[in-house]
């Protein structure tokens, strides 16, 4: 199980380097959401958003109306955060679990793979 | 807002059970409207016409009402697997859990060529329709299929999808208006009706099954809004809305059958565009344009879900590691483009050797077996993972699935094997042949070149060094 400051350092990671990454930038642009993180394994959850192609801060609990809501286990948030993990894989496998349209859906696998892309 | 750098033990996640919703989701009206939507594709008039050359006309509705319960044994099947899985990703799921994991990638490669076909079919039925109303040469009609399979590429390259509230109205107008020219048709005909309770009048037993097999297809497709159960209300609204949906159907397809066995003749029946001349029955030539638009507006919620469904499916797939990563790439709408435009690309040749060789009727075959083989998987694996995975939560159980099950499997698999031999009122093997082709090529990919993509991509990550540092020892006691 990942504490709260494992999946912060490790979502602070992924914030970073897809802020800094400008076709990612391009990707999200116009796509501001809301997205709730709950785990299943230490039942907490975590709140980020887009807003202005940027991703935001991680908020811990869950903050405002989400459009996408991702379960999985903690592990599961922090190797998908420094890109060790291929969140499609889990998703196909039902281990990871989305709530939202298909659309918004496939854009967060574009930001957990495309962040990682040129790395 | 706390961030992380600052966290409160005290806000810790208090509200992470109670169920947020989410900002935009479906409601049951749209998932009546999407499951319906998706089943009544330009290609149900064409099935609905063909379906009267088996049956006593008038009396059609008896197949139909048939069909639609073996529809209904099918939405439970699709309920309970939904309830178990409630993921677009469902079909995958159940089926690697229910049977071994080649043979269900084999089955959904096959049953994945249904959505080209039915965007093929779409494609076509639309594209002559607009040349016959507009008067214009037959040839005129692969230009109309390339400029629409065009503009759904395009669109879909640009992420654009058509929202809830627009596919609401698409689809209760074309059903309405369907209803309002087949009743029109029916009234203005000034004629009773022939053999309404006499299916069998100048037909066999075999015809019978035959229109049934047929009948299923008219419902076809209801279940593919379970790809929708990840952004529905409430998880209920997937199979409930699957049922009004399957009502909606037997009502429309029924009424769309009689009037067209009541006023129009046998050359019209077997026509690629029945629906116009039934709007011209109805109404005259204002009849014909609004059919014309309606058959139309069916193409709207056809290349929608048929596209996303798809090209997502594949895009999922490839991330997976079970095809090519070429297929993963996205533009910078965040649209797995590859998928889109081969899909665009097979659906025009598809289309076009349809409009050149007028074997439409060999596409509503090749549908028809497709969507019955996938339900007596369906039927299979519900009844498979009672036993593989008795303890998982089912919200929607089938009752007596032991006995259902088995039925399942056995009348959608004869069925499938009624539709794969017959084309029109005449048995063919040319469908059997296509299924035949298609389930073969899938299972070589499976077996032949998964492996060396799943082995490369291994490969790949062994190479990779994990990003995430490791943890620190645990202090000693």
């Amino acid at each position: 199980m990942a504490d709260r400051q494992e999946i912060a350092e490790a979502y602070s990671q992924w914030r970073a380097t897809s802020n800094a990454n400008q076709r990612l930038r391009k990707m999200v642009r116009g796509w501001d959401r809301v997205i709730h993180f709950r785990t299943t394994d230490t039942q907490e959850g975590f709140t980020m958003s887009v807003h202005d192609q940027l991703l935001s801060e991680l908020v811990f609990g869950l903050e405002g109306q989400p459009d996408v809501i991702v379960t999985g286990t903690s592990e599961d948030f922090c190797d998908m955060f420094w890109g060790d993990l291929n969140p499609s894989e889990k998703y196909m496998s039902g281990e990871i679990t989305l709530a939202g349209s298909q659309q918004d859906v496939m854009r967060i696998d574009a930001i957990s793979m495309v962040a990682f892309l040129d790395r | 807002m706390t961030t992380a750098a600052g966290a409160e033990p005290a806000r810790r996640a208090a509200s992470v059970g109670a169920g947020s919703e989410l900002r935009r989701a479906m409601g049951l009206r749209t998932t009546v409207s999407t499951s319906t939507g998706l089943a009544f594709a330009a290609l149900e008039y064409l099935a609905a016409a063909g379906l009267v050359t088996y049956v006593a006309g008038d009396s059609a509705w008896i197949a139909i009402g048939v069909a639609g319960l073996l529809a209904l044994l099918a939405w439970g099947f699709f309920g309970e697997l939904n309830g178990m899985f409630p993921t677009a990703a469902a079909i995958r799921l159940y089926m690697q859990r229910a049977m071994d994991d080649r043979m269900a990638l084999s089955i959904t490669f096959t049953y994945m060529t249904t959505i080209i076909l039915v965007i093929a079919a779409d494609a076509f039925i639309v594209g002559t329709a607009l040349a016959h109303a507009l008067g214009e040469p037959g040839w005129v009609a692969a230009v109309w299929i390339a400029a629409l399979l065009a503009v759904a590429v395009a669109s879909n390259l640009r992420g654009v999808q058509v929202a809830g509230g627009l596919q609401d109205v698409a689809t209760y107008t074309v059903l309405a208006a369907t209803c309002v020219v087949g009743i029109a048709a029916l009234v203005r005909s000034h004629q009773p009706l022939h053999f309404p309770l006499e299916p069998l009048h100048g037909h066999g037993v075999g015809s019978f099954v035959e229109a049934v097999a047929l009948g299923v297809f008219l419902f076809s497709a209801f279940e593919w809004v379970t790809t929708n159960a990840e952004e529905v209300r409430r998880p209920h609204h997937v199979h409930r809305g699957m049922l009004i949906a399957i009502g909606i159907l037997f009502l429309v397809c029924s009424l769309a059958t009689m009037a067209m066995s009541h006023v129009l003749d046998h050359h019209q029946l077997g026509s690629a565009y029945p629906q116009l001349d039934l709007g011209r029955a109805a109404f005259g030539h204002v009849g014909l344009w609004a059919m014309a638009a309606v058959t139309a507006v069916t193409a709207l919620n056809t290349f929608n879900g048929g596209f996303i469904t798809a090209s997502r499916f594949v895009y999922g797939t490839a991330r997976q590691g079970s095809l090519p990563p070429l297929l993963a790439r996205l533009n910078t709408r965040a649209v797995p483009w590859v998928p889109v435009v081969a899909l665009g690309a097979l659906s025009l040749v598809v289309a076009l050797v349809v409009s050149v060789t007028h074997s439409w009727q060999v596409l509503v075959a090749v549908g028809a077996a497709l969507e019955a083989m996938i339900y007596a998987v369906a039927a299979f694996c519900t009844l498979r993972l009672r036993s593989r995975e008795p303890d998982r939560h089912r919200p929607f159980r089938v009752r007596a699935v032991k006995l259902l099950g088995a039925a399942g499997v056995a009348v959608f698999g004869a069925l499938a094997i009624v539709a794969s031999v017959t084309v029109g009122d005449r048995t063919n093997f040319v469908p059997l042949v296509v299924i035949v082709i298609a389930g073969a090529l899938s299972a070589l990919y499976v077996v032949k070149v998964v492996p060396g993509l799943q082995a490369a991509e291994a490969a790949r990550r062994a190479a990779t060094p994990r990003r995430r540092p490791p943890r620190p020892p645990a202090p000693g006691p």
